[in-house]
């Protein structure tokens, strides 16, 4: 069975599946480990906003159009022009402006080189031909100290070679040839450390099968996912359906990009721009910005206002964003079925198999989705319950409170003393506790409020049992046909 | 159709990036950019110091940023030696040390740029100091027993296994 993981591998290689070093997940999202790191290490160094963190992703990935290389284009003529401006005596001056984390916001760069650095009144200006906003400058020294520390510095020093010939001749020419070199830096990165071949191939896969439709149902999503079964590149419901997340947030974009291979003019670079960030305007929207995923990865250490397990359920209902508001049958379909296909998945690359594969593709163990509907009700309650603790904690002057409010808060009290958690003990202790993770409770709340009544609404459409019992038949349909190998062996 | 499909590809993976949440090397970037860059002497910040001194990739990553500012470098003595050296290459450079009281480096290199600063690695211990004004073409630095760095440095060069940045 050992042998069995390893072809598993094998194919994954050459389908471009990255593993994440040390635990050996497969890393499914087009991106490998060293990438995230490399790009949170400058994210957090600079300490980004969410909307300039999205965008330096962007720029990463090569979602940037009509040229994908524009961003490093402006990124050499920003250099030659602080290399001008700040008579940069060589390379070294560039990288010391590129890594300091406090020129990281509009603000910082125009106070630092509105004087020094040539401009009209947006921003900097280099020639007659190129010119950018004070906010594109800091954004580019970004991109800066990524292409410099990409890899884990692997590159600095080449880089920094480049910059020193860029500061010694800070001409347009020098400008377009390090924006050349820049570019195929970034391409040979993305070919190292981003296998998007596999995603490309499988949105491929999803225009046909919806044949230029943008809009989908989720059982459109489901036969999508059959057919890949069926095709034998047995891809997880849930990598599917996050797939369609992404199909539904750039939806906007598709077709319009048929001819753009020819040189276009800075406006429709600008109205590309606007269209990119609005497809990911959900990960860049206003505070609290944070992903559920991530809110509930980075809960706060202190009282168990959460659980692990709790926590864990929660990711797992939450982790479509925001497919848990508007398509409650995928969010269920991943939740319990997509949850026994992890278990095969994971049986299999630890080298598993047999009898037990065969057992769990009957899908005798997937959660029903009465049980699971049952079960966001609870963490819903329990989160709100939560929430009345946090006031009560906070509000300790009650007496001018209207007599509604009292009672809630008195409720709150009663529910605090019931609770058997660790960290519940020292009141003052848990005031602090509560505190500290109010914004992420609050949102929290008010999310799995909102997959309660997606589920509920769901529910008066489509009785739950009879749901739950003919995607049972065809969930174990196709697992019994894709694993039949592995469950034979 | 194809290039719809690169785009969501691209933009299916900065989504899950910017989800991502892998914890940031420490100390950052920056940080040891201003370490490399110090004057011989001057204050520095404690936590990069000790995260040199305990953390080997903290010391390859500075190591790095460096060996990149670097006039010339050398991870290591050219060829391996019995005994204590004397004299090694770094680059375009000769170092060598004159025996005396007290002992001399002396570094010739070709006209053009003379380095600066040296800073010598040996395991994790670090030693910067400033190398003067080169009078012919030479520098000469007095390794004088009396200054601690300086001793240092003398019996660091003599190690084999010394790591030279002239910076």
């Amino acid at each position: 069975m050992a042998g069995l993981g390893i072809t598993i591998q094998r194919i994954e290689k050459s389908q471009g599946v990255a593993r994440r070093p040390g635990t050996g997940r497969r890393m499914t999202g087009g991106y490998d480990e060293r990438c995230a790191a490399d790009l949170t290490a400058v994210c957090d160094g600079r300490d980004l906003s969410r909307e300039d963190r999205t965008w330096l992703a962007r720029v990463v990935t090569g979602a940037v159009r009509p040229n994908r290389d524009k961003p490093l284009w402006d990124l050499a003529h920003a250099l030659a022009a602080l290399a001008r401006g700040t008579e940069a005596a060589s390379g070294r001056d560039l990288v010391t402006l590129a890594l300091d984390p406090g020129l990281a916001t509009a603000a910082a760069v125009t106070a630092r080189f509105s004087g020094t650095v040539v401009a009209d009144a947006r921003g900097p200006v280099f020639g007659e031909a190129w010119r950018t906003s004070w906010a594109g400058l800091a954004r580019l020294l970004a991109l800066a100290e990524f292409v410099l520390t990409a890899e884990d510095l692997a590159q600095f020093a080449t880089v920094t070679g480049w910059l020193d010939e860029l500061a010694a001749a800070p001409d347009a020419e020098g400008a377009a040839f390090l924006a050349k070199r820049l570019a195929r830096h970034l391409s040979a990165y993305r070919n190292a450390h981003l296998p998007l071949a596999p995603l490309e191939r499988r949105f491929r896969a999803i225009l046909g099968f919806l044949a230029g439709r943008k809009a989908f149902t989720d059982d459109d999503i489901l036969t999508f996912w059959r057919g890949e079964m069926e095709a034998g590149e047995r891809p997880g419901f849930r990598t599917v359906a996050e797939h369609f997340v992404t199909f539904e947030a750039a939806a906007h974009l598709i077709g319009g990009l048929e001819g753009l291979s020819a040189p276009v003019s800075l406006d429709a670079h600008a109205g590309w721009e606007e269209r990119l960030d609005a497809a990911l305007g959900d990960l860049a929207a206003a505070e609290p910005a944070e992903t559920l995923a991530a809110l509930l990865a980075d809960w706060p250490e202190g009282p168990k206002i959460l659980t692990g397990a709790e926590r864990e359920e929660l990711t797992d209902l939450l982790r479509l964003e925001p497919f848990h508001r508007t398509r409650p049958l995928t969010t269920l379909r991943a939740a319990s079925f997509g949850q026994v296909q992890s278990g095969i998945a994971n049986r299999l690359r630890r080298g598993g198999g047999g009898g037990e594969v065969a057992e769990r593709a009957t899908c005798a163990e997937a959660r029903s989705y009465a049980a699971l509907q049952e079960r966001a009700g609870a963490l819903a309650a329990h989160l709100a319950r939560m929430l009345r603790i946090a006031a009560a904690l906070r509000i300790a002057e009650r007496d001018g409170l209207d007599p509604e409010t009292r009672a809630v808060l008195e409720a709150a009290e009663a529910d605090l003393r019931r609770m058997r958690r660790s960290g519940f003990e020292d009141r003052a202790a848990l005031a602090r506790g509560f505190a500290a993770a109010e914004t992420a409770l609050l949102r929290l709340a008010e999310e799995a409020g909102r997959l309660e009544r997606s589920l509920a609404g769901l529910a008066r459409q489509r009785p739950l049992d009879a749901a739950f019992a003919a995607d049972r038949s065809l969930f174990a349909a196709a697992f019994a046909a894709a694993y039949a190998g592995e469950a034979a062996a | 159709m194809s290039e719809d499909a690169r785009l969501l590809a691209e933009i299916h993976a900065a989504r899950a990036l910017t989800r991502a949440r892998p914890s940031a090397a420490r100390p950052s970037h920056a940080a040891l950019w201003t370490h490399a860059n110090r004057e011989p002497g001057a204050p520095v910040d404690l936590a990069v110091v000790r995260a040199l001194r305990s953390d080997p990739e903290a010391a390859r990553r500075y190591r790095t940023l460096l060996g990149a500012q670097a006039v010339a470098h050398a991870p290591l003595a050219a060829a391996a030696s019995d005994g204590a050296l004397t004299r090694r290459r770094v680059g375009p450079f000769e170092l060598e040390i004159l025996v005396g009281t007290p002992p001399l480096l002396i570094l010739r290199g070709p006209d053009a740029r003379m380095p600066r600063r040296i800073e010598a690695w040996l395991g994790d211990e670090a030693v910067r100091l400033d190398l003067g004004e080169p009078v012919d073409g030479t520098i000469l630095l007095a390794l004088d027993p009396a200054v601690a760095e300086a001793d240092r440095l003398g019996q660091m060069l003599r190690d084999p296994a010394c790591a030279v940045f002239l910076l």
